[in-house]
């Protein structure tokens, strides 16, 4: 698998010279697989830029296919969604895969989103692309020959986000973003998807001992912890908070490697950055 | 009169190298008069204006914020938007007033679940909405008239004009032009060609047009939509927005000092954004000057030799 980040920055874009080395999108993330299978983790404002890339291919002419699958519907992981042309292509085919929430049905809230006092849109049925959208469950799915298997954890006290391991072959990533562990149990499901993955995509916007109180989300640390208990090869610290320049995202990394060298742990650690193509 | 520019992007931020010269904050300007502060739409640069705002020594408690209408690229930066946060702010926000939904709700909906955690509820500044009409003028601080006109753009949207002795700006960041399509509430439905306008479409569309002529009347400076080539207009008339040469038209009849290109479409670079307001420089009329507003651009009347 091919794994590109197009947006990796949390809650709101930060258009500003000093977070453009790791960028300043909200979360979008692009799979692709051996067969051309495109997966997509998240529509913040990364997905248009997504999109201006995929237009010169299939999606430009309509032809085009993919998996979008969604962690939940906070604005910074949906706000893009409606804006590329490929979204208003006929012929495009988006197998769109969410939560429902205590809201409304996963596509009552794309409407919500797209309703005419937020968007010209106005609502789904305006979209020309073909959308099909699955609510999520915990049952094993396929994309071509890449396996998706989906997991719900806690988001705050209302909201859950779902997590995505997607494997091909004998190689596993596992996406998993806005998520706070607040029992055991949730640390221990958390270790059994992630076992042995080959990549860990983990939300890691706060330093433990940073005096941010924040009840939605996990810090690095319990990335760290539950990344090496899973036994997982190389951790990808992703939904860097608004606030944090590119100086401060290499300060930061270069701490937790640091630590990370003293316990002669074998995880490889780094921070998501706009733009490489990581093989997976 | 004291304004400066936090974004100029429409439709959505876009964070890219080659587009900083102008900015990836979505729309958002701050203008002084005395002690009067006004905010003008919600967009992302508010997120940057609130940090601004933050570190002043004595900033204002009073804050006055004009949205012209809910659509996203004009309303993001709200929640993070820090003084909403903080007891100390007052807060009195001012849009169109509509029949489908309350100002307070809109926006409520916009910052609760599932979209976001928020919620106004539990913001600690004080908020007051106040739901306005267009072609309506009041009186907003001391020596600071705000008028108020309605802009060609899809489920209706405000242009805002503020007057004080010590200058005059017009805030248009969202309009087509006034012909080819009247926008109203309902989805116009986009079948490759425009609507037929039957004759009171045409009168409407015309009271409009010099209603915002009007609006723009000797300003010395105007924010006006400007997002579109004349190619993507002629493709995409149907989303609401114009370009430049429809911008210099309303500019010239009006008799503004100074017209300045926004609402930057999400893929246009500096490059691009360079190119176009050199062809618009060529065409002005003697006395109109033009240029491209950036993000941090800071504008206030020169004083009179
Ligand atoms: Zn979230
Ligand atoms: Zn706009
Ligand atoms: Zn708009």
């Amino acid at each position: 698998m091919r794994v590109q980040f197009w947006g990796v920055r949390g809650a709101v874009p930060t258009p500003s010279i000093e977070y453009l080395r790791y960028g300043g999108n909200t979360c979008c993330t692009a799979v692709s697989g051996a067969q051309g299978e495109l997966v997509v983790l998240d529509a913040g404002t990364g997905f248009c830029q997504l999109g201006d890339a995929l237009v010169s291919g299939p999606f430009g002419q309509g032809q085009g296919e993919m998996v979008l699958l969604l962690s939940h519907t906070h604005l910074d992981h949906i706000l893009g969604f409606p804006f590329p042309g490929m979204i208003h292509c006929p012929g495009n085919l988006f197998h769109i895969y969410g939560p429902d929430s205590t809201r409304g049905s996963l596509t009552a809230v794309c409407n919500g989103l797209l309703s005419p006092a937020y968007s010209p849109v106005y609502s789904l049925e305006n979209i020309s692309a073909r959308q099909a959208f699955h609510t999520i469950n915990t049952q094993p799915f396929q994309a071509g020959g890449l396996t998706i298997r989906a997991w719900p954890f806690p988001h705050g006290e209302h909201m859950s986000i779902w997590a995505y391991r997607i494997t091909e072959g004998d190689h596993s990533l596992v996406y998993i973003t806005d998520v706070r562990y607040t029992s055991e149990q949730i640390r221990t499901d958390a270790i059994a998807l992630f076992a042995d993955a080959d990549l860990l995509i983990h939300s890691a916007p706060y330093m433990r001992d940073e005096s941010v109180q924040n009840h939605s989300h996990c810090c690095v640390e319990d990335a760290i912890d539950l990344a090496q208990a899973a036994g997982v090869r190389s951790l990808m610290l992703f939904h860097h908070a608004p606030g944090r320049t590119d100086d401060q995202i290499d300060t930061l990394l270069a701490h937790y490697r640091t630590l990370l060298a003293q316990q002669q742990s074998p995880l490889h650690l780094e921070a998501a950055r706009e733009g490489p193509v990581i093989e997976v | 009169m004291n304004i400066r520019i936090w974004g100029t992007r429409g439709s959505y931020p876009v964070a890219r190298a080659e587009m900083m010269r102008y900015g990836g904050n979505t729309t958002c300007v701050e203008v002084r008069v005395g002690d009067t502060c006004i905010l003008l739409d919600a967009g992302s640069g508010l997120r940057l204006l609130g940090e601004s705002l933050m570190q002043e020594p004595d900033p204002p408690d009073h804050l006055q914020l004009l949205i012209t209408h809910t659509h996203w690229d004009h309303i993001l930066g709200f929640p993070f938007f820090a003084p909403i946060y903080s007891p100390r702010t007052a807060l009195s926000i001012y849009g169109l007033q509509r029949t489908q939904s309350t100002l307070r709700t809109t926006i409520d909906n916009a910052l609760s679940d599932p979209l976001l955690p928020i919620g106004l509820d539990s913001l600690s500044a004080s908020l007051d909405f106040f739901e306005i009409n267009h072609d309506v003028s009041f009186e907003l601080g001391p020596d600071v008239y705000i008028t108020s006109a309605r802009t060609n753009h899809p489920y209706r949207a405000l242009g805002y004009r503020i007057e004080s002795p010590t200058g005059i700006l017009t805030f248009v960041p969202d309009t087509g032009p006034f012909h080819t399509i009247l926008f109203g509430d309902e989805f116009l439905v986009w079948k490759g060609k425009p609507p037929h306008l039957h004759a009171g479409q045409l009168r409407t569309l015309e009271r409009m047009r010099r209603a915002m002529i009007n609006l723009a009347a000797g300003s010395d400076w105007l924010l006006y939509d400007s997002q579109f080539t004349e190619a993507q207009y002629a493709q995409f008339p149907h989303w609401g927005h114009g370009t430049p040469g429809q911008a210099m038209e309303i500019a010239a009849a009006a008799g503004v000092r100074e017209l300045l290109l926004f609402h930057h479409d999400p893929h246009r670079t500096d490059v691009e954004i360079d190119a176009i307001t050199a062809v618009q420089q060529a065409l002005a009329p003697p006395g109109l000057r033009v240029r491209a507003a950036y993000e941090g651009m800071v504008l206030y009347r020169e004083e009179q030799p």
